[in-house]
């Protein structure tokens, strides 16, 4: 058994003896997990990349790749598995749960990413008023 | 490295859809993820947002009196509904530590489903808070969970103290079908809200 499984085991029991509240049990995976501190050298979450000069990056702001993944990328990985996944409009969100990192982190490397000319922000090819977005949504949610 | 993507080049056009989100809300464990599951066309995706900070007392921090780092699950799902058009679902964390994410899901947010349980009618207390005091439009979808008695949709609607227009329905997270008819309910009371003239 890992030590991760151990550790969460014996949080369990504790949390049942100590009657904890219900939110600390349930089928939501919300549950707390040591993590393995990683390192990812792109991105700077307080910096200026975080959006630039434009608005700043949404869960579903869609990037697509600006150029394809290059030879330096081995030192980058991440990036490389960015540009690999944003080969078709992506959005954040998505990418983050793509390359398998916290959203924040993802959110950070995406933005230096606009800034070095990597990625591109793009917008719908056929931008709707809120009111056709929403009969759009009504109709395909009634013929789900 | 061959992927479903490699033929596309970047640069290339392709048509872009507009991307736009409903939040499912309820308390801990009241099956939202089971719900988007329900509806999403792909199988639902998670994220994770990592936070740090000095435990606050919630946190088992006993003998490690410093900084913690937590993640919290972010469950999402997809449903192509027009070529112009994709619904994002989005489940949110249910622990109330968690709310920081909250506002994010919700700037911009459409709607918000607020699943409930009534077993303990009041987890669902703050979601219901939330979206009133953001002037998100919600509707209230009741899970029914075996072994809980059945409410008149009426009666839960008094306990929750919600507008006589706030949409309240019977539902099961588990059925495509029933999930349907919640989101909806619920975009048919966003079209209402928006032009009330046109409604009646």
């Amino acid at each position: 058994m890992s030590h991760e499984g151990r550790r969460a085991a014996a949080r369990h029991e504790r949390g049942i003896a100590d009657g904890a509240p219900v939110d600390q049990a349930g089928p939501d995976r919300t549950e707390e997990r040591f993590l393995r501190p990683f390192a990812v050298a792109a991105g700077d979450p307080g910096g200026p990349a975080s959006g630039g000069d434009l608005a700043p990056l949404d869960l579903l702001t869609l990037v697509v790749a600006a150029r394809t993944p290059g030879r330096n990328e081995w030192l980058r990985p991440e990036c490389g598995t960015i540009l690999r996944h944003a080969l078709r409009a992506r959005t954040v969100v998505e990418l983050s749960a793509e390359v398998n990192l916290p959203v924040g982190q993802v959110r950070a490397m995406v933005a230096r990413m606009i800034a070095d000319g990597s990625l591109q922000r793009c917008g719908p090819s056929r931008p709707l008023a809120r009111k056709d977005i929403l009969h759009a949504v009504l109709v395909g949610l009634r013929s789900l | 490295m061959a992927s479903a993507d490699s033929d596309t080049r970047p640069g290339e056009p392709e048509a872009i859809p507009q991307a736009v989100k409903i939040i499912i809300a309820g308390g801990f464990g009241v099956g939202k993820t089971t719900m988007v599951a329900s509806v999403s066309e792909i199988t639902p995706l998670s994220t994770e947002e990592v936070m740090t900070e000095a435990g606050y007392g919630i946190d088992d921090t006993e003998g490690v009196e410093e900084k913690t780092t937590t993640t919290v699950a972010l469950d999402f799902g997809r449903i192509t509904v027009s070529p112009d058009v994709v619904l994002y679902l989005f489940g949110t964390p249910g622990q109330n530590r968690f709310w920081f994410m909250w506002d994010e899901l919700a700037e911009g947010a459409l709607g918000a489903v607020v699943l409930a349980d009534t077993r303990r009618l009041e987890t669902c207390f703050h979601a219901v808070d939330f979206f009133e005091r953001r002037g998100v439009p919600f509707a209230v979808a009741v899970n029914r969970f075996e072994g809980a008695t059945d409410y008149e949709t009426e009666e839960v609607r008094k306990a929750l103290d919600v507008a006589p227009e706030v949409p309240i329905l019977l539902a099961d997270a588990r059925d495509r079908g029933s999930c349907r008819d919640v989101l909806v309910a619920l975009v048919t009371h966003v079209i209402r809200g928006r032009s009330p003239a046109l409604s009646g």
